[in-house]
């Protein structure tokens, strides 16, 4: 008996040695940063450049002022927005692509892929040359005859939705089709034997059962696009103000780095209650690919 | 599903990559260009500086001539470079170019070294015009290497006001067709000019106020960028911008019809500048390498290179006459202030002010 436990206990040890170099990542690249972050966003600015040790809750204060408090307001509103979007497209999309013939679907990944393997800040760009004035949207549209003149399409709320649906709909787009793909697709047609339309059957099981890939897919989407400010500034013209942009703003320019902390500080904590508050009132616990 | 969870995890991977890209990426310049050189003449040259400052031909003829090899490193805004300076301790690099008002902080936290003028020849050919400024009064530290001032340019086909200078840019036939540049002690400073202020007042009344006249420029602004403003206004999405003079000689170049407004409130001049760090690994290749800038041809490469203002009065007769016109001071340029660093009150009020706008103009 005792040296059964023994045995165990070596062998426990040893797998406790196999991970250790994770925990000790993680604590030095994770945990490290975001301790440094929290004690530096308690700290005063030095008058020109860099931080006195000096504890202040003036950071927090700060972010108390109106014009800071709305870029939080635009942060979650965007990100809200551009989830939706991408939801409505997003799950249509991962649905069907399931439901695809094995070769047409693994041609269909593979578009989906493709583009990934050019940096996104290119294909951004892209995106420029099709909505900029005088730029191929324009030039189609106007050879149509269904405009006239040039179209101010960029710089404006529009592009930036744009430009966020298309970087982030491929994690929606995957994480639905990995749930429609396992579904035992058997139980639609007991549904549909035992009576139920098609909508019906869809309603009251495909989408029960696909419920947690388009959920995953909500939170894949968007935490990222509350931090995906360059979008905002490069399609909007820096004009939609996000809490990512200000914080570059402090760090960059400013420098005003007790700022930029407490501002991520705040964010990540808004973040991972929007999280905590989903998971609660969708009850799911165990989403799909993440977490 | 294992694969695409595998695949979600790499698309994340990749997104978060392009948070890292934009950041300065080290790259060697040019390669054993140096024939026959010894290893004693040879060596290395660690320029740290924004892209785009050298062109190539200039760079491979240094180390043509002397056998030292440039380890071209570059920063995407002078905070980056101090921070990456100060990680260094005044180490890893020979010859760092930036701004002026950063150059003031790096010599104050003892980053720069002073100096030997003795060892550069070509020490007289500088034009004092950009010496003896607020960032190094005694000129100990710095041999400037270009100048810039902010300018209103405009498309006459495009806009249906005349511009003489800042105050016009509030006309309401302007609406949403308006480009300027993303720095806020530059735009904030421009409304200052308009009530006849300095740049740098720390009055934090005044900038509230000028906060508040920012506000109503709002409705003319389409876009505020720092990076190739010129091809906005190339392309024609907006007709008039504040931009900087490098954008203005790339806009004129591409656009001759263009016309460059040196606005009548006061003119903004920047001056970039270049120091040897205080623990440069190779300071006798840095003295080489700034002295064979300060070259009357070589200098006026550069500038004709870059587009900023030539700060090498022996190198402006070898500037070709299809650039004079941009690249040496107008003549009837008024008076010149020097946007200088503030308390950081001001600073605060500055960049308060600042967000207003930027979210105003979103609405």
């Amino acid at each position: 008996m005792s040296r059964r436990s023994a045995a165990a206990r070596r062998k426990n040890g040893v797998s406790w040695l196999m991970v250790a170099p994770l925990y000790l990542f993680t604590l030095l690249f994770v945990l490290g940063p975001m301790v440094y972050m929290l004690v530096l966003s308690f700290l005063q600015r030095a008058e020109v450049w860099g931080v006195t040790n000096q504890f202040t809750l003036a950071n927090y204060q700060n972010i108390l002022t109106p014009i800071y408090l709305q870029t939080f307001v635009e942060s979650f509103k965007l990100a809200f927005t551009s989830t939706a979007l991408i939801a409505l497209i997003g799950y249509p999309f991962g649905y069907f692509m399931a439901r695809l013939p094995g070769k047409w679907k693994r041609f269909a990944m593979l578009g989906l892929m493709i583009p990934f393997w050019t940096s996104s800040l290119i294909r951004l760009y892209g995106w420029i040359i099709i909505l900029r004035s005088n730029g191929v949207l324009d030039k189609v549209l106007m050879g149509l005859g269904l405009t006239d003149s040039p179209l101010k399409l960029l710089y404006t709320y529009p592009a930036v939705l744009t430009g966020m649906v298309y970087a982030l709909l491929p994690f929606m787009i995957l994480s639905v089709y990995s749930s429609a793909e396992k579904m035992d697709w058997s139980l639609v047609e007991a549904a549909r034997d035992l009576g139920a339309s098609a909508p019906k059957a869809f309603f009251t099981v495909t989408f029960k059962l696909t419920l947690p890939g388009l959920l995953s897919g909500v939170i894949l989407t968007f935490i990222p696009s509350m931090g995906l400010f360059f979008i905002a500034d490069i399609l909007g013209g820096n004009k939609v103000v996000l809490v990512g942009s200000l914080i570059q703003d402090q760090l960059n320019r400013a420098h005003n780095w007790p700022f930029a902390a407490a501002l991520s500080v705040v964010l990540m904590i808004l973040t991972s209650l929007m999280i905590r508050l989903y998971r609660r009132i969708t009850h799911v616990k165990d989403l799909e690919g993440v977490l | 599903m294992k694969k695409v969870l595998a695949l979600i995890l790499s698309l994340s991977l990749a997104l978060g990559m392009l948070a890292g890209c934009g950041g300065g990426s080290a790259s060697s310049g040019s390669g054993d260009a140096g024939s026959g050189s010894s290893a004693a003449q040879g060596g290395q040259l660690n320029l740290f500086t924004w892209q785009g400052m050298f062109p190539q031909e200039v760079l491979d003829g240094f180390t043509a001539e002397t056998g030292i090899e440039v380890n071209y490193a570059n920063f995407d805004t002078d905070e980056n470079m101090l921070a990456k300076l100060e990680t260094a301790q005044g180490g890893d690099y020979d010859v760092i170019i930036a701004d002026d008002y950063i150059i003031q902080t790096v010599i104050a936290e003892g980053l720069a070294q002073k100096l030997d003028t003795s060892k550069l020849s070509g020490w007289g050919n500088i034009n004092p015009v950009y010496q003896g400024q607020f960032y190094d009064p005694a000129d100990e530290y710095t041999v400037p290497y270009g100048a810039g001032v902010q300018t209103i340019v405009y498309n006459p086909a495009a806009v249906n006001v005349e511009i003489n200078g800042y105050a016009d840019l509030w006309d309401s036939s302007l609406a949403d067709n308006l480009g300027i540049i993303a720095n806020y002690r530059v735009i904030n400073g421009m409304v200052l000019k308009t009530m006849g202020e300095s740049y740098n007042t720390e009055d934090t009344a005044l900038i509230e106020e000028a906060g508040q006249r920012l506000l109503e420029l709002a409705p003319n602004i389409r876009l505020i960028k720092d990076d190739n403003l010129q091809d906005d206004i190339i392309s024609g999405e907006v007709g008039a911008a504040v931009m900087y003079t490098s954008q203005v000689t790339m806009a004129m170049m591409a656009n001759p019809e263009l016309e460059v407004v040196f606005p009548e409130e006061g003119i903004g001049l920047g001056i970039m500048a270049m120091f040897i760090p205080s623990q440069a690994p190779n300071a006798d290749a840095a003295y080489q390498f700034i002295d064979y800038i300060l070259r009357p041809e070589i200098s006026a490469q550069c500038f004709e290179y870059m587009g900023y203002y030539c700060t090498n009065l022996a190198a402006e007769e070898h500037i070709s006459e299809e650039y004079r016109s941009f690249l040496t001071l107008p003549d009837h340029f008024g008076e010149t202030e020097m946007i200088q660093p503030i308390s950081a009150e001001a600073e605060e009020v500055h960049n308060r002010v600042w967000t207003e706008f930027r979210s105003a103009c979103g609405q």
